[in-house]
């Protein structure tokens, strides 16, 4: 038994395997997940993927980091309309909230990538973001302190390579889950909306319907249940003769022009300016352009044409009351304890 | 030099109507994967059915039974719909990223008595645009949520669980 209990340790010391690491999240957000089997989340990989997703030398300038444009306090995104690159560039598109991302298949505003490995190794080579090849990155990562001995702890092997980055960075970003917002409190029947956010909620997931009386911003199409995004592509009308191509771009079908990834709305009231070109400051601009604004074209979702809380009008016209509980009801899905939480902040700063 | 301008031009613009085309794909459980162009499915023996829309009225679709569609594809279905197979779902994907799943078996006239088309017609005319060209109609169910619009892919798997 003794002799036993001595094989075991020793095996456990010699093969140092990575501890698995479950995510935690309550069970109405389904566990339709993505998790490649190659690349378990695991407590030393999530450890490194932290660390490097704060490192610089992760850029060809030593200066951008992944949270350069993913910055914790605006809930992993960068408050700009597109961000700035190691040349000087900027990105074509907003820089995108990284919560939730364990729900997610289809990354970028257009979709292209399909997982998040595919979708972590663009920004870090792309020449007009961070700039570097991967192999150079590890070459970097290889001469600097503590790194070897972190890919030995997370993979079994001090030899690091772009596969192992990327898999870190990854197994990090999956366990930025965001679910303690005051909706989730009201979901676990620990908090009681004002009758604002109450009104606000109710419109947000109801279709109007004038002739039975029924008011609603038809939100919940594209953004219903508890996370607050379907994986879905559609043109939300923002012009009428799209400047960017957006999902047609990659589908090289027509009838994607001006489609965009639906986006998680959790923690919106933190990422400012909106829309997949930042055009929007402010979340009544937001809202304005949904109930008044929505430009009619070929490609206009068909959940958003004569959709109206009038007979036979063409936009929702929701009342200047009605605007500020959705609002209000949209402020319920801040999460102030992810943008404060010690698992995903900066590891430099810290010490 | 200006020809080869031109024969560049020419292909760049043929291979943008080619890539221009819709089309819906049957992929997965198949013995041979299908791409399905808008004149393909022309060519094909068309049904009509009845769906009550969302605006509570009823509407005449007309289109190809899926079933067919999963036959040309060599999907297992009539008498090799048993044992195992049993277990197999057909997941319809379309453009925007809705899906919507059935079992293999409700697809089946054999098995499931109502017939589910990929409908290109409504009332005698073209879909409209955000519908067409080809729209999943499911008769008979309380909701119209998995008579799903522009469908582009019919994938068939085994459950395995």
């Amino acid at each position: 038994m003794r002799n036993s209990l001595l094989i075991i340790i020793g095996l456990a010391i010699t093969t140092n395997t990575p501890t698995p690491l479950p995510l935690s999240y309550p069970s109405y957000f389904g566990n339709r997940i993505y998790i490649p089997a190659d690349n378990p989340v695991t407590v030393e990989g999530v450890a490194l993927g932290r660390r490097l997703f704060y490192e610089t030398k992760l850029s060809a300038n030593n200066r951008i980091s992944c949270a350069t444009c993913h910055r914790q306090e605006y809930a992993f995104t960068d408050g700009k309309p597109f961000s700035t690159g190691v040349d000087g560039t900027l990105t074509k598109r907003n820089s995108m909230t990284l919560a939730n991302l364990v729900w997610v298949r289809n990354f970028f505003w257009d979709g292209r990538a399909d997982g998040l490995e595919e979708q972590a190794a663009t920004p870090l080579t792309d020449e007009h973001e961070m700039g570097q090849a991967l192999c150079k990155s590890a070459e970097k990562l290889q001469a600097a302190k503590p790194y070897p001995a972190l890919f030995k702890s997370a993979f079994g092997s001090s030899h690091i390579t772009a596969e192992g980055i990327i898999n870190a960075i990854t197994q990090f970003e999956r366990t930025l889950i965001s679910c303690n917002s005051r909706y989730d409190q009201y979901l676990q029947e620990k908090y009681q909306p004002t009758p604002s956010e109450l009104n606000g909620m109710t419109l947000f997931f109801a279709n109007p319907n004038p002739e039975k009386q029924v008011r609603g911003a038809a939100c919940g199409h594209c953004h219903g249940g508890p996370k607050t995004f379907n994986e879905l592509f559609h043109n939300n009308g923002l012009d009428s003769m799209p400047g960017d191509a957006g999902r047609e771009g990659i589908t090289k079908q027509p009838t994607d022009k001006g489609r965009f990834r639906v986006v998680t709305l959790r923690n919106i009231a933190l990422t400012a300016p909106y829309m997949h070109d930042g055009r929007f400051n402010t979340l009544e601009e937001v809202v304005d352009h949904y109930s008044d604004h929505v430009q009619s074209s070929r490609t206009l979702s068909i959940f958003l044409q004569d959709n109206s809380n009038t007979t036979h009008g063409k936009q929702l016209q929701l009342t200047a009351q009605e605007k500020k509980d959705l609002i209000a009801f949209l402020h319920m899905l801040t999460d102030s304890s992810f943008i404060t939480d010690k698992r995903f902040s900066d590891p430099f700063k810290n010490k | 030099m200006i020809k080869n301008l031109i024969a560049s031009a020419l292909l760049v613009c043929i291979g943008y109507v080619a890539s221009a085309q819709a089309y819906v794909q049957v992929t997965g459980e198949v013995s041979k994967t299908l791409k399905l162009y808008e004149a393909d499915i022309a060519k094909m023996n068309k049904v009509s059915v009845s769906l009550t829309d969302k605006d509570g009225k009823d509407h005449s679709y007309t289109g190809v039974p899926v079933l067919d569609i999963l036959n040309n594809a060599g999907v297992t279905t009539g008498k090799q719909l048993h044992g195992e197979n049993l277990t197999k779902y057909v997941l319809v994907k379309c453009a925007d990223g809705y899906q919507v799943l059935f079992a293999l078996a409700e697809m089946d006239t054999a098995l499931s008595k109502k017939t589910i088309i990929l409908a290109t017609r409504a009332d005698d005319k073209p879909l409209p645009e955000g519908k067409g060209p080809f729209r999943l109609v499911v008769p008979g169910e309380g909701r119209p949520a998995r008579s799903c619009f522009q469908v582009v892919e019919f994938i068939v798997k085994f459950a395995k669980d």
